[in-house]
């Protein structure tokens, strides 16, 4: 009996540290900031209590429903484009012998490339002056004419597509290792049957990749809340908030007009999303457990 | 191991849509290296193509303009010191979860709280940590940013260290344990021998992390002469955003280190950057 | 083994002594942190003609320039946020000073302006827009006014002439874009406030000085006609591509760009501050020549031309310093040589550095270019007689100074009316009023 309780003392020990960390950066500031937010700080001088008045002002802040929509865009947006192109890459590249490990470095590679490298690489090609347009106009189109970042109706798309252009490998990788555990028998059913290639992939890859695919789209809903270094470097949010999203009106609100009572509500509306959607998904997979 | 084996009839159409894609990613890239080694003017006439006159001494007028000597040596102090600090410590607690097997209820219980802290946007407690820094005299320094990377990066590595500490055989801790050793032994001359490889995968996705990370190093680091690589090439091409040359040359050797450590450890990266997540 | 430990052992060691504060000064250190104009060559004048010459002239201080990129107030702000940042605070005017007061960074400079006798040296409108509750607290470092630039060899070509009002404005700039250039240079990529610099133009010469000011004390509503109709107006300027053709390129264009615009014929003219004296450097080698002029006042509610009082730069000391009397003695140094700071603004082309010190006609060295001194000395006898305006970034408090030019996007946009964006201002003016964050305005 004390040895158990000992061993647990000792399972303390060797967690500690690390969880001492965790607790004084990530825990405890995140409770301070669900506190702050029912404050009008300022990041200096008296803190005083207003209730719910951060909330009422930000559900009537227009930039606010403008970001919180773009966060929606920007979700769906990379629920579909780069999930489609990762599947169709991943699907051929399991069934290319040569080269595969050449493609998989090359669709990884501008993953670990750091965000200001990608997007001073897209700035570039955006650009009226030196970018895609020239290339364009060499063959007589007239594209590109005004970079894609500066203008209203692209621009959240453009800072989208860049962030997208980074991570979709990342993807290929994911759904290539669940796609290598799908049973070979399966296709050889399937091809007996004489299923075409979609319907393979229908009802053959896609079932057993599943789970994987779930766990996609749920670590997509969850980064796609606090998306910040490609709108913050590449339009900070402009032209006109057209590329606004949360984590960037919630940096503007904090670190530039020091309304840091206010920021923190918009970052504590954030968590309740993310600890909601978390919730869901953990629900979903506990229910299909018990299936 | 051909997962589809029809798809093998028709190599010419899969080859074009993986060569398309995979020039979607190269030619980018290789813009940027070619911007890299022209000669100034050469942008204007021939932005996108090979350049005509190779110049390398591109590299060295963004080394010196962007004090890059210095810049470099604070990226790596605060790559190493978080490896420092978060590796065995993550080591420690992943050895508590999965050998010291003190319970489910505990190793649940870490898990769950640490997923919780993976899920909460960073922009929700940067401020209050911001401020909790400045009474700590933690701002601007290395290890205010070290003990902040460490614990960002802490739930990945407790996981994928975790991941591969249950797979070690218990005989070989029962043995040990029989013999009189006690569990820092354990730890250090069993678990961690026998586990480098997944220390050595977290420590390079750790160290790709720190070194590429933008936010933090940006809110809490002020002098530019303890700011790490990022934050600079980000105000160096502010500086000289009219000389691509330059930037494009600072930019590829932020990049350079990373994508060496990449070709060398391609396996590693990938494993774990894909399953640290997917563990998590 | 023993490698790998030399190698952390010897990485610790380098952590230390980078970790450590640097120790062995016996110089009193004092930091300056200062935005970074390296294309103009201002970072170079700053070190020689302010940190070496301050530097040599006595043995107690050693100065020190920071250069923070292009824009200071971001970097300042969050340092101040971590009880930080360097002994003399600059800001790019009133507005972003006054927030830094309110936050409490700033200390009081009453004592040193008494015992200096700095209030009898500069010009009153400009120091009291440093007094805040009554104590001197941001000095005065540039002041600038909006002015045109215009390519005057471009202008007797075509026989074109200024237009005196709204109607010869429109007409000017069709005839200039029929030729297939820009009625005016400009651009805010880099610098995204040059919204405020044409919102200020239009309420200044459109709904006139007078009403600016009794909105700016609250005898009147932003949102009321006048103001609503000039920003109508700009919008329709805006959108007819006055500033460099479209929106888009608007937006696109940054300062080598527009500087670039004027002085190679892309554009006829420029609605730009006096900094802007620099930018006419470029017509050296062009072959045209240049002239300014007062703007046009475009309604019959502006009154007379007048020129807009602004500060475009202060420099204040940090409540957080060790050696505020040594700061000061850093910004006493500055101005007390009257001649000195005229050579350095002069190197500036007056655009920058020219401290609203009480200058004579006597003062100015008849090297000077004549159109320089004309602007300097009329600058003096306009606003002497009353006619003066004000600019946002001086005389707003600081999130409606943000506001006027973050969210004039939406109005251009088209995502909200003017009326809609006037009532945001009016709102945040309020909060500012009821807050006592208001910026001192002098009585008209």
């Amino acid at each position: 009996m004390k040895n158990i309780y000992s061993e647990k003392l000792v399972s303390w020990y060797f967690l500690s540290p690390i969880l001492f960390i965790h607790f004084f950066v990530i825990a405890l500031p995140s409770i301070l900031s669900l506190a702050l937010c029912f404050t009008d700080w300022n990041g200096f001088g008296k803190i005083q209590f207003i209730g719910f008045q951060n909330f009422t002002e930000l559900f009537d802040d227009r930039v606010f429903k403008i970001a919180v929509w773009h966060n929606f865009i920007w979700t769906i947006f990379f629920l579909t484009v780069p999930i489609a192109i990762a599947l169709l890459g991943a699907f051929i590249l399991t069934g290319v012998k040569r080269f595969q490990l050449v493609y998989r470095f090359i669709f990884f590679f501008p993953y670990i490339l750091a965000s200001v490298v990608n997007c001073l690489i897209w700035k570039y090609l955006f650009h009226p002056k030196h970018g895609l347009h020239t290339f364009f106009e060499d063959l007589g189109i007239n594209f590109f004419q005004n970079s894609l970042l500066t203008q209203k109706e692209t621009s959240l798309l453009a800072v989208g597509f860049v962030d997208a252009w980074h991570f979709w490998g990342f993807l290929v990788v994911i759904y290539i290792t669940a796609m290598y555990q799908v049973d070979d028998t399966l296709y050889e059913a399937a091809e007996i049957e004489g299923a075409s290639k979609w319907q393979k992939f229908r009802y053959v890859t896609f079932p057993s990749i599943r789970p994987m695919f779930v766990f996609s789209i749920l670590i997509i809903m969850i980064w796609s809340v606090p998306a910040f270094d490609y709108v913050y470097i590449l339009t900070g949010g402009g032209p006109a908030y057209s590329s606004e999203v949360l984590a960037n009106y919630l940096h503007f609100q904090a670190f530039r007009n020091m309304n840091v009572g206010y920021a923190s509500a918009i970052g504590a509306l954030m968590f309740i999303y993310v600890f909601i959607i978390t919730g869901i998904f953990g629900l979903l997979r506990r229910l299909e457990w018990e299936f | 191991m051909i997962a589809n084996p029809r798809l093998r009839k028709l190599p010419i159409a899969n080859h074009v849509i993986l060569t398309i894609l995979a020039l979607s990613i190269v030619l980018p890239i290789a813009i940027l290296f070619f911007n890299s080694i022209k000669p100034r003017a050469e942008i204007g006439l021939n932005p996108l193509g090979f350049p005509n006159e190779i110049r390398f001494e591109n590299y060295y007028d963004a080394f010196v303009k962007a004090n890059y000597a210095d810049v470099f040596l604070n990226s790596f102090i605060l790559v190493a010191g978080t490896l420092l600090v978060c590796i065995p410590l993550s080591g420690l607690a992943a050895f508590s979860l999965a050998i010291l097997k003190s319970g489910k209820k505990l190793t649940a219980t870490v898990g769950l709280y640490l997923l919780v802290g993976l899920s909460i946007p960073a922009q929700l407690y940067i401020l209050p940590l911001f401020i909790l820094w400045k009474f700590l005299h933690l701002n601007n320094s290395f290890i205010g940013l070290i003990i902040i990377y460490s614990a960002l990066n802490a739930p990945f590595a407790v996981f994928l260290i975790r991941s591969y500490m249950v797979q070690l055989p218990a005989e070989l801790f029962e043995a040990a344990r029989v013999e009189g050793a006690n569990n820092f032994q354990l730890f250090l001359k069993i678990a961690v021998p026998l586990s480098w490889p997944v220390f050595l995968t977290s420590s390079l996705v750790v160290g790709l992390a720190v070194w590429n990370e933008f936010l933090f190093a940006v809110t809490f680091i002020y002098d530019d002469s303890i700011k790490p690589i990022s934050t600079i090439l980000f105000s160096f091409s502010d500086r000289y955003k009219n000389d691509y040359t330059l930037v494009s040359a600072s930019a590829v050797m932020m990049a350079l280190p990373m994508v060496i450590l990449f070709i060398l450890f391609q396996r590693n990266f990938i494993v774990g950057l894909t399953s640290g997540s997917m563990k998590s | 083994m023993l490698k790998n430990n030399i190698k952390i052992l010897s990485l610790l060691i380098g952590l230390t002594t980078l970790l450590m504060p640097a120790i062995g000064h016996t110089k009193t250190v004092i930091t300056w942190w200062n935005y970074s104009n390296e294309g103009s060559g201002l970072n170079n004048a700053l070190k020689e003609e302010i940190e070496d010459r301050f530097n040599a002239s006595q043995s107690e201080i050693e100065l020190q320039i920071i250069f923070k990129g292009e824009d200071v107030n971001g970097p300042t702000r969050t340092a101040l946020l971590a009880g930080a940042g360097p002994d003399i605070i600059t800001s790019s005017g009133s507005t972003y000073v006054r927030a830094y007061y309110d936050g409490g960074f700033l200390k009081s400079l009453e004592p040193y302006a008494q015992k200096y006798g700095w209030k009898e040296k500069i010009l009153p409108w400009a120091y009291n827009l440093g007094v805040f509750d009554g104590e001197f607290y941001s000095f005065p470092q540039n002041y600038e006014s909006m002015i045109y630039f215009y390519n005057k060899t471009l202008f007797e070509e075509n026989g074109w002439k200024l237009p005196t009002n709204l109607t010869e404005y429109e007409n000017l700039a069709a005839e200039i874009k029929s030729k297939n250039m820009h009625p005016f240079a400009y651009g805010s990529s880099g610098w995204q406030p040059t919204h405020e610099h044409l919102a200020g133009n239009y309420f200044n010469t459109f709904a006139g000085p007078d009403n600016v000011y009794k909105a700016l004390v609250g005898e009147k509503k932003w949102t009321d006609t006048e103001f609503v109709e000039a920003l109508e107006l700009l919008k329709k300027h805006m959108m007819d591509g006055y500033w460099s053709g479209s929106l888009e390129n608007y937006y696109a264009n940054d300062w080598d760009g527009f500087s670039a615009q004027i002085t190679n014929r892309e554009a006829a003219m420029m609605q730009i501050g006096t900094w802007g004296f620099e930018i006419m450097e470029g017509f050296k080698g062009s072959g045209d020549d240049w002239d300014w002029a007062p703007l046009t006042i475009l309604s019959e509610d502006a009154g007379e031309p007048n020129y807009q009082l602004s500060i475009g730069g202060t420099m204040s000391i940090n409540a957080a310093s060790k050696n505020p009397d040594a700061a000061a003695e850093v910004l006493n140094w500055i101005i007390s040589d009257k001649n000195r700071v005229l050579d350095f603004t002069a190197k500036r082309n007056y655009g920058e550095w020219l401290l609203p010190l009480k200058y004579e006609e006597s003062d100015f060295s008849p090297s000077v270019d004549q159109r320089i001194r004309d602007y300097l000395v009329d600058f003096a006898k306009a606003t002497g007689n009353g006619n003066y305006g004000y600019t946002t970034w001086t005389f707003y408090p600081a999130n409606a100074g943000t506001h006027i030019w973050k969210d004039m996007e939406s109005v251009w946009a088209g995502d909200i009316s003017v009326v809609e964006f006037l009532a945001e201002q009016q709102k945040l003016w309020d909060k500012a009023r009821d807050a006592n964050e208001l910026i001192p305005v002098g009585k008209r």
